[in-house]
């Protein structure tokens, strides 16, 4: 059918050739390459038989299989036919190669074999002589010349004679191939067609596909096979209902637009309306949130890392091994520098992965807030304080020592006028001694512990009160100018004894008789009850009438006396009290009376009889304590090491609290006159601190810590057990665990 | 010798040993013309004691050590110049003094007590006295000639009053003592070395003070006593003993009546109870030292804890001078034999010597320090070299100072073998020193011994 078809229009294509090729002859000859030319002479008889046959050579060219065979068979004589017409025809102008449709011998089918190509120099059209070689410029360049151009010796190629219309008639009249020349622009001259743009311009008029070799009745290729596979690929075409638009969708569609018709749907206004705001992007105040931080950088890496480092970098083989035995973690940094010739030779990074996470270590660790630092200079946060050499005098140097041969030296006593010395040992010895020389001028023996020797303050009278077992014994130290011996014998031994209190006291007040009275025998004798244990404490009142004792124990009242001696009573002020008492205090000028248990510093009026104040020094165990001259302020210290300042006007805080021993405070003690206090510890060493009070209430008491004494050693544990002021003096006495007495001078 | 050494060592001088210009000064009986030498940097003490023998062409040869900018030179020059920064143009004056010979132990005499006070006033004859109360005497070979137990308590010091030779042996002496048991006493003692019968007489007692006495001394001529005590006061008595009591015995209580009948049939051996003829106050606080200005002058000097000398005119009991050192309790005191200045020790471990001659009264005029690695307990000058001092300290250690070199003793010693026991005590004369202390007394040689 389509073989019909075509046919027939080649026929109709024959008889309009004329008119049409000759309407093109007409056309200008610029534009068009149909301008027939000179050509060389060729076949006119096969002329129309070549067109005669085209559509037949086409039609054998388009191997049909579908045909019947005798049809092709028919069709393959004449091809043969025209073939050899061809080939006499245009024997300078080869067709494209002829494909032979041959069954394989292998396969069994029909296969399509193309000729061979002969490898001959006219088998490339590259080889082509062409000889203008001007190549493509416009060739009107050389409308006014006589040449045309250059072949591939520079030689000109003249301009072919042109004939003027008449000559051109006459060709298309007495040249056959005429018509079926083209201008050639390279050449300016006419040149026929091959015949392979004469085939390309017979299908296009034909309205075929200009492509000889397509077959637009090839047989069907079954890319997908019509039997059932397992992969559900369908090579079925599209289904139409694919183009359709579908009926839901208009439906959905119709809805919107009615609903946009009934103006339920509003569209959206159109964002021309809104005009740009200019606004000064620096007028407002930058953000008060810090910027985001920056990560922190990686190190830079330095001369050592690099794969030829100067000589210096590279480590020795100590350093080498030193730094393998290292830990990783201890590393200075964390790889050997080493040397490569040259940068080829570098092997790859083994550290890379572990580089590689501690950078994303780092930057996970790395601080998201930056915090504003607190530039202080360390310095300016130590107080000003003045020199220890501008608060001079105090006690720098152990002048002298005197050795209690037994026994730890745990009372110490400096009498009023800071001339004389008793100090008593756990042996029961108690020595009475020079301050200034040493040398011991009596001694007292007792069975028994000394827990506390004390001075009466008074100064008319001279004696002292020695704490032994459950008894405190009066003595009068020998050489005491006579007026003062009187005074002191009519205080401790009246006379006439003051009239027994009512109620019968527990305490017994016992002097033996005159005749009886010697230097070494106690002129008064006072005996707490029984079962009391040795009293740790003896402290008189300012005035020395009273004097307070405390016992160890759970004595009654807390073993807690004040004792009176003008009146010889004793009494225990507290009933019951809470807690073990370790220490009590006189205030040196009001009725007070300070009574520290473990934790807690209670101060009570005594004439008022009730609670005033507890203070909270925050030590676990209280040790020690002392009165400021003043009375003002207190210092307690500790088992704990800790030392307490506290201004009794202030608050029951201590307004300063100091730790520097480094171990227990075993004994403080205020100078009376000096600005002086004294620390004692189971250190062995005694601090010594410049403590000013200022009358004025707004300034802070100055504590400036002067001078550490070492000397005495430590026992058992126990260090410096007790020390004292000489009273006129910057001078320092105190008493050792290690039986040494000690004598520290300015 | 000196002069064949020293011409050894000139000829060995050359040209390539640096030598120092050095100028020698002195305050010796031996002076040299002024004159520039130039001593090369590597001599020491001996080689310049050399020269200065050579120059002045002894004929005994001298000792000398040389002392510049206040140190004595103990190396070689050449480390002295580096050590101080002279240069080698610099002109170094250099003083020289007689040498110190190294002291000698003579003698050691244990004590049962400690030793307070030692006297060497007496030509053949050692006093002490002692914490036990007794006086003791011995004589040149170590013998006790006597032991007077004078006090009841410990006594702090001793003097001699008088000593008058009976016969060609015997010797009587005064001698006045000052105890913890507020008296001071006036003891006659005669010594008879061959006989060795000494009798003892308390002469009297001296009641004023309430405190223990703490130090007693009386004039050349013996006629004068002054007392110091503790309680700040001091006594000036004087030597003659009263036919009775000037004191009254202190009135005691009805009980103590028998007790006192007893103790004075005691007090008989007592001696009369003396008063004094005047009192000095001015001191604030214990008085450690008192002392007579050498000289018939009726001057008197003390010095105590409340950091002050000064000085008393003993007629009439007025306090003329004083100088307020500041926070220098003063334990003893001893005045250089021109008397001019007063060589106070104290216990902030330094030797103070003052000029008395300065007119303001307050002002401190304190020309040198001498500082001890202890306290230093006592001080004796020399009779006869003005710039020789010694003192006791409780370290042990004697040191013999040259007042002109501050920085450090020109000679020390350990008495008691070094065993670190107080020295309580010196006294200096005729080039014994006797040293008193915890261990007793010991005499060592010092010096002087040449001029003897």
């Amino acid at each position: 059918m389509a073989l019909d078809d075509a046919k027939r229009s080649s026929r109709k294509r024959k008889e309009s050739q004329d008119e049409y090729s000759f309407s093109k002859a007409h056309q200008d000859a610029g534009n068009l390459e149909m301008m027939s030319d000179e050509e060389a002479g060729g076949g006119v008889d096969s002329d129309d038989g070549q067109l005669e046959e085209f559509p037949e050579i086409d039609v054998a060219s388009d191997s049909e299989e579908e045909e019947d065979e005798s049809d092709e068979q028919s069709d393959g004589e004449s091809y043969d036919d025209n073939e050899e017409e061809e080939e006499s025809d245009d024997s300078e102008i080869p067709l494209f190669p002829k494909s032979k449709n041959v069954i394989s011998d292998i396969t069994g089918k029909l296969k399509r074999i193309y000729p061979e190509i002969e490898p001959d120099y006219d088998s490339d059209s590259s080889t082509e002589d062409t000889t203008n070689r001007v190549g493509d410029v416009p060739m009107h360049w050389y409308d006014d010349l006589p040449h045309v151009g250059y072949d591939i010796n520079g030689k000109q190629v003249l301009r072919p004679a042109r004939g003027d219309e008449l000559d051109k008639f006459l060709a298309t009249v007495e040249d056959p191939s005429s018509w079926t020349s083209a201008f050639d622009k390279n050449a300016q001259a006419d040149k026929p067609l091959t015949t392979e743009e004469l085939d390309i311009i017979k299908r296009l008029y034909a309205g075929e596909v200009p492509d000889a070799t397509y077959d637009p009745y090839e047989p069907t290729t079954e890319w997908f096979t019509s039997k059932q596979e397992v992969m559900p690929l369908s090579g079925a075409p599209e289904p139409k209902r694919r183009w359709i638009p579908s009926k839901w969708e208009k439906q959905k569609v119709m809805k919107i637009v009615r609903a946009i018709r009934q103006g339920r749907i509003v569209p959206s206004k159109t964002k021309a309306a809104q005009k740009l705001e200019v606004y000064s992007i620096w007028s407002e105040p930058s953000s008060s949130h810090p910027p985001p931080l920056p990560a922190p950088k990686p190190p830079l890496p330095t001369n050592s890392e690099s794969y030829n480092p100067p000589e210096e970098y590279l480590p020795t083989e100590e350093e080498q091994k030193a730094w393998e035995t290292l830990d990783p973690e201890d590393r200075e940094r964390d790889y050997l520098p080493k040397k490569y010739s040259s940068l080829r030779l570098v092997p790859a990074y083994d550290r890379f992965i572990k580089d590689r996470f501690n950078r994303q270590l780092d930057l996970y660790m790395a601080p998201r807030i930056q915090r504003v630092k607190l530039n202080i200079d360390p310095n300016t946060l130590i107080p000003k304080l003045p020199s220890p050499s501008s608060l001079k005098p105090f006690p720098i140097y152990r002048s002298l020592s005197l050795n209690h041969a037994k026994g730890r030296a745990r009372a110490l006593s400096i009498s009023p006028d800071g001339l004389w010395v008793i100090s008593g040992n756990e042996g029961g010895v108690v020595s009475l001694w020079e301050v200034n020389i040493g040398r011991e001028v009596k001694k007292w023996t007792f069975e028994g512990k000394i827990g506390a020797v004390e001075w009466c303050p008074r100064t008319d009278v001279s004696y002292f009160a020695v704490a032994i077992n459950d008894t405190i014994q009066m003595f009068i130290p020998p050489n005491v100018s006579a007026p003062v011996l009187s005074l002191t014998q009519s205080v401790l031994a009246p006379t006439t004894l003051p009239p027994a209190p009512s109620t019968p006291s527990l305490v017994k007040w016992v002097t033996p008789p005159s005749s009886a009275w010697s230097v070494d025998l106690p002129i008064l004798t006072i005996h707490l009850p029984a079962s009391t244990e040795v009293p740790t404490q003896l402290i008189w009142h300012r005035r020395g009438d009273y004097f307070a004792t405390v016992s160890s124990g759970t004595a009654y009242g807390g073993g807690v006396w004040i004792h009176q001696v003008t009146r010889r009573h004793s009494q225990a002020p507290f009933k019951k009290i809470r807690g073990v008492v370790q220490l009590v205090l006189f205030h040196p000028l009001k009725p007070h009376f300070f009574v520290a248990t473990q934790q807690y510093v209670r101060i009570y009026n005594l004439s008022e009889q009730k609670l005033l104040k507890t203070l909270l020094p925050g030590i676990k165990w209280i040790s020690s304590m002392d009165v400021h001259p003043s009375g003002d302020h207190l210092i307690v210290g500790g088992y704990d090491r800790k030392l307490c300042w506290f201004d009794l006007e202030l608050s029951e805080k201590p307004y300063k609290v100091l730790r520097y021993h480094s171990r227990a405070i075993r004994s403080l003690h205020f100078h009376p006159s000096y600005p002086l206090f004294a620390s004692s510890s189971d250190d062995g060493s005694i601090q010594v601190f410049h403590s000013r009070v200022y009358n004025d209430l707004m300034t802070d008491p100055l504590i400036v810590p002067l001078k550490i004494l070492r000397g005495h050693e430590v026992r058992e544990g126990l260090g410096v057990l007790q020390v004292k002021w000489c009273s006129r003096q910057p001078w320092l006495v105190s008493g050792g665990a290690d039986g040494n007495v000690s004598v520290w001078c300015s | 010798m000196a002069s064949t050494s020293t011409s050894a060592n000139g000829g060995s001088t050359n040209a390539s040993i640096v030598s120092q210009p050095v100028v020698f000064t002195t305050h010796t009986q031996y002076p040299l013309p002024y004159q520039k030498y130039m001593i090369p940097t590597t001599w020491r003490r001996y080689q310049l004691s050399q020269l200065v023998n050579k120059a002045l062409s002894l004929v005994k040869p001298v000792p000398f050590d040389f002392l510049s900018k206040g140190e004595i030179i103990r190396g070689s020059l050449a480390e002295w110049c580096s050590e101080h920064g002279v240069g080698e143009e610099e002109t170094l004056e250099i003083e020289y003094i007689e040498s110190v010979m190294p002291p000698q132990k003579m003698a050691e005499i244990p004590h049962e007590d400690w030793v307070s006070s030692v006297s060497c006033q007496l030509p053949r004859y050692f006093l002490t006295a002692s914490y036990d109360g007794h006086l003791r005497a011995f004589d040149l070979s170590k013998n006790l000639s006597a032991s007077i137990p004078a006090h009841p308590a410990p006594i702090t010091s001793l003097c001699l009053v008088s000593s008058s030779s009976l016969d060609d042996d015997s010797q009587q002496l005064i001698i006045a003592s000052a105890s913890h048991d507020l008296t001071a006493r006036l003891t006659q003692v005669t010594l008879n070395p061959i006989a060795s019968t000494n009798e003892s007489k308390a002469l009297a007692s001296l009641h004023l003070h309430t405190a223990p006495v703490s130090s007693i001394s009386a004039n050349a001529a013996g006629t004068h006593v002054l007392t110091a005590s503790w309680d700040g006061l001091i006594g000036y008595w004087d030597t003659t003993v009263p036919s009775t009591d000037e004191v009254p015995e202190p009135a005691l209580n009805e009980r103590d009546r028998s007790k006192k009948r007893r103790r004075v049939e005691e007090g008989e051996g007592k001696g009369k109870r003396k008063a004094p003829l005047s009192v000095f106050k001015s001191h604030t606080a214990r008085v450690s030292k008192v002392l007579f200005a050498s000289g018939a002058g009726a001057t008197a000097y003390s010095c105590g804890f409340d950091s002050t000398v000064r000085r008393w005119d003993t007629e009439t009991g007025v306090c003329s001078h004083t100088i307020t050192a500041s926070e220098k309790p003063f334990l003893d005191m001893a005045l250089t034999p021109d008397g001019n200045s007063v060589l106070a020790t104290s216990t902030d471990r330094s030797m103070t010597l003052y000029d008395l001659r300065s007119s303001t009264t307050t002002l401190v005029s304190a020309s040198n320090t001498y500082m001890h690695p202890s306290t230093p307990s006592c001080v004796a000058t020399s009779a006869t070299n003005s710039h020789q001092v010694v003192t006791g300290a409780y370290d042990g250690v004697v040191r013999v100072w040259d007042l002109r070199s501050p920085k450090s003793a020109m000679a020390t010693f350990k008495p008691w073998n070094g065993s670190g026991h107080k020295v309580l005590s010196v006294d200096w004369k005729r080039g014994i020193v006797g040293v008193g202390g915890e261990r007793g007394l010991e005499m060592w040689k010092v010096g002087e011994e040449q001029k003897v």
